[in-house]
């Protein structure tokens, strides 16, 4: 259990996880905090994608605790990790293509949604009342991100930009108390981040916690209560976007880089 | 913006035709025939959701098919049941047996699923052809009695196509309701990537046993119907040569909807039928030969000039005169 349990969220410790020898995480430890946004920045290869897809049960940690909301979901499945109220986008969309927006969006809502084959296959009148639930709060969703005009079109019509607030709506449709976001700026042009600057923020207002993973720095310095670099599946480095910036081992493996 | 379209006025259109048809047409030849075809459309469009919608390349159909024949059929014959809880009994059967299977080699994807399904089609075929002191072997299923329920005996075609059509059709209203629902954006989903499927909460490899098991079940209501129709089975019945029948009706009839493997169903059971009869007398000995090769050339010929088949082809002119007759109004 967590110290203090209405203030940490997600409790990571000492998780790793190897790919055919490879340390992929290394005992790496972090929290965070409810109604925070905590970034994750590092290298390319630093292991910011297979921790995320360690935490979400994409693939299960070899060792170590993830606690969420006081408990132990580390090794558990995908659909039982978004069961429990962690959703996510991915870092190359994943969206579904043979559906238009809405459908996607509302795909959202499966794992909150209960009628079964045979009420669904005979039309009952619970399952058209569950199907106009989940129309409803598909719809309130694609409102947020502000995609409520282009709900009917096919995904392969939109922009990238467009696409990537798409997975943010279905991720949003699953009711999530976190959300991580896998590099929801990459490709992004500028009035299109700036759009997606305001939607974390009001997001944040709406009490959801965040964990970002993201390149373009100047986005994470000015949104994060809290930055973890990760170098190679390791940790080094852990603070406010200040101490992060100032941190001499975090400019030599990162930022380093840029400059 | 959505698209507004009247799907009740061609269900009418389809059921009031197909209620006449009986009635217009001579003798019960037509009737007869459009049992067959009923029954097979049945088979090929669970199947078309399991190869095209939910991405899983199974080859058991014919199998599940066979099951429902044999399992509903012995159950009669040797009066432990009669003929309407043999149906019952053997859709359930057969989804325990779809379930059991399901469960291990729904692992499997893509060319591995399809190896392993293909392998289940032989194995029951030479199961069923060598079990002959209870399936009565490569002869055949005898004395299977006609289908009754409380009483009122089914024995005419015109009963069987009813009860056919009446499969066929409810089923492929189930699939179109289903597909439209949670459950079916579950199904697409999976099919366009399983990660985000899972990500949202949807246990994938539940959800394909799910549907699996559910074609399975259609699939053995209508091998049971086919069993009482002709009141005889063999295991050959239920082998590869049915499993490329079902192909050719898919694709021919375009795999991306619920109608048109019905329609694929429709145009190669007819098709085959006007080979044989205009060939009975020019070529007796070879119809089987030329049957082959002419729905070779069909099937080549429909995947190059229409490769969405028959229903993807008239979805498009439906809507080109739509267009065309909205602008003049």
């Amino acid at each position: 259990m967590a110290d203090h349990p209405n203030s940490v969220l997600l409790d990571l410790k000492d998780v790793s996880r190897s790919f055919a020898g490879i340390r992929a995480l290394s005992l790496v430890s972090f929290s965070v905090e409810r109604g925070t946004i905590l970034s994750l920045i590092g290298p390319n290869g630093a292991g910011k994608s297979t921790l995320i897809n360690v935490i979400t049960g994409v693939y299960a940690p070899h060792s170590g605790v993830i606690d969420f909301e006081g408990e132990n979901i580390a090794g558990r499945t995908a659909d039982v990790v978004a069961s429990k109220g962690i959703a996510r986008t991915f870092q190359l969309e994943e969206l579904f293509g043979s559906m238009t927006v809405l459908e996607n969006a509302m795909t959202g809502c499966n794992g909150k949604s209960r009628s079964g084959m045979f009420s669904c296959g005979f039309a009952l009148p619970a399952a058209r009342r569950e199907e106009e639930r989940i129309r409803q709060e598909a719809i309130e969703s694609l409102a947020l991100v502000g995609l409520e005009e282009r709900a009917f079109e096919p995904i392969s019509r939109l922009p990238l930009g467009e696409r990537k607030l798409v997975g943010i709506a279905r991720a949003l449709c699953t009711k999530p108390t976190l959300l991580m976001l896998d590099e929801p700026a990459g490709g992004l042009a500028a009035h299109e981040a700036e759009r997606l600057v305001s939607l974390i923020h009001l997001l944040l207002e709406k009490g959801l916690t965040i964990l970002l993973v993201e390149h373009n720095m100047p986005f994470v310095m000015s949104l994060s209560d809290k930055i973890v670099v990760l170098e190679a599946g390791v940790k080094i480095a852990e603070g406010i976007p200040e101490a992060v910036r100032n941190n001499p081992r975090v400019i030599k493996a990162y930022l380093g880089q840029e400059q | 913006m959505r698209d507004k379209r009247h799907p009740s006025l061609s269900w009418a259109l389809v059921v009031g035709v197909l209620a006449l048809l009986p009635f217009v047409t001579p003798g019960t030849y037509v009737t007869g025939v459009m049992c067959f075809v009923a029954l097979y459309a049945t088979l090929a469009c669970g199947m078309a959701v399991l190869l095209e919608q939910a991405g899983l390349f199974s080859l058991a159909h014919p199998t599940f098919f066979g099951l429902g024949a044999y399992v509903a059929g012995m159950l009669a014959a040797n009066e432990i049941l009669p003929p309407w809880a043999g149906i019952i009994v053997a859709a359930i059967v057969v989804a325990l047996i779809a379930y059991l299977i399901g469960a291990p080699l729904l692992r499997l994807r893509g060319y591995y699923l399809a190896c392993a399904t293909f392998g289940l089609l032989f194995i029951v075929e030479i199961v069923l052809a060598q079990s002959g002191s209870i399936t009565g072997g490569h002869d055949g299923l005898m004395g299977i009695p006609p289908l009754s329920v409380f009483g009122f005996t089914l024995g005419g075609d015109l009963d069987y196509y009813f009860i056919s059509w009446g499969l066929c059709l409810g089923c492929v209203w189930f699939f179109s309701n289903l597909m439209k629902s949670r459950v079916g954006r579950a199904v697409k989903a999976l099919h366009d990537s399983e990660v985000a499927a899972s990500s949202v909460g949807i246990n994938v490899p539940r959800c394909k046993l799910h549907v699996f098991v559910l074609t399975a079940i259609m699939a053995s209501l209508a091998g049971s119907i086919f069993c009482f129709y002709l009141q005889f089975t063999t295991p050959s019945m239920f082998g590869f040569p049915l499993l490329t029948e079902l192909f050719t009706m898919i694709v021919i009839g375009g795999p991306a909807t619920l109608h048109g493997p019905v329609l694929g169903s429709v145009v190669l059971i007819w098709l085959r039928e006007a080979i044989h009869v205009y060939l009975k007398d020019v070529l007796p000995k070879l119809t089987a030969e030329v049957d082959a090769v002419f729905f070779g050339i069909l099937i080549v010929a429909i995947l190059i000039f229409m490769p969405e088949g028959l229903a993807g082809s008239l979805d498009r002119l439906a809507h080109f005169v739509r267009r065309h007759l909205g602008r003049s109004s």
